[in-house]
């Protein structure tokens, strides 16, 4: 159980840490400008809102980024405090199955708007 | 060898202002982490109809939801200020000891004088 992680694995998980903040740091000011600009902010303008497909492809990337985000932090918390392996790789497991299925569950929501 | 004696006093530790911006920013992922999936429930029942977008409006509008939305609504700028600062320590700016030091101040004071800011806003 000693290369259960390459030692090019832990670049890449850092520059996509990076890359997925940058992300979302410059989506989610854009994203809270476009929604309060509609006022009064009611159902009827929060659907129109997310009728768009551009509206629909950069949520579901937000939300691919966040999730992509926080499964390498995680990693990294889960690297300092649980050392067993049999532990931390089911732990590992565990938050990818969750992500996958809140990554699809985002897509279902946003499309099935229509 | 014998078994040296470990005994560390959270109490008695201190820890300089950047190791509580650092400390902070990882509670605050982690809060963020585990709000994931109740935050696409809300998505997703904002969404469905006119009677399910009022619910999520008015439960998280006050009482244990606005608290909720306060705790997210910090998390999200603590983590967003303390990250920021990282991006800029990672590009060799502000890493001088004063300079660091005052950042970690501002990111500190900046999510928790916004949060309150937003929060008087919205309530």
């Amino acid at each position: 159980m000693r290369n259960v992680g390459g030692a090019r694995r832990g670049l890449n998980f850092w520059l996509l840490q990076r890359a997925s903040a940058v992300a979302m740091a410059i989506f989610l000011p854009l994203f809270l400008g476009l929604a309060l600009s509609r006022s009064p902010l009611d159902y009827a303008a929060w659907r129109a809102l997310f009728s768009h497909l551009a509206m629909k492809i950069g949520s579901l990337m937000f939300i691919a980024a966040v999730l992509a985000h926080a499964w390498i932090g995680l990693r990294e918390i889960l690297i300092d405090y649980v050392h067993p392996l049999a532990i931390r790789l089911p732990l590992y497991f565990l938050f990818a199955t969750l992500y996958l299925v809140c990554l699809v569950w985002a897509a279902d929501i946003l499309w099935g708007l229509g | 060898m014998a078994a040296r004696p470990v005994w560390l006093n959270p109490l008695r530790m201190r820890l300089p202002i950047g190791g509580w911006v650092s400390i902070l920013h990882r509670a605050s992922g982690v809060l963020l982490c585990l709000a994931v999936p109740a935050l696409l429930y809300a998505l997703m029942l904002s969404l469905r109809s006119p009677a399910d977008f009022a619910a999520v409006a008015a439960f998280l509008g006050g009482g244990i939801g606005f608290l909720f939305v306060l705790a997210l609504i910090w998390a999200s700028l603590h983590h967003l200020f303390a990250g920021l600062r990282h991006l800029a320590l990672d590009l060799g700016w502000g890493e001088a000891r004063g300079d660091a030091r005052r950042t970690a101040w501002l990111s500190l004071i900046a999510a928790l004088v916004l949060t309150g800011a937003l929060g008087a806003w919205i309530g």
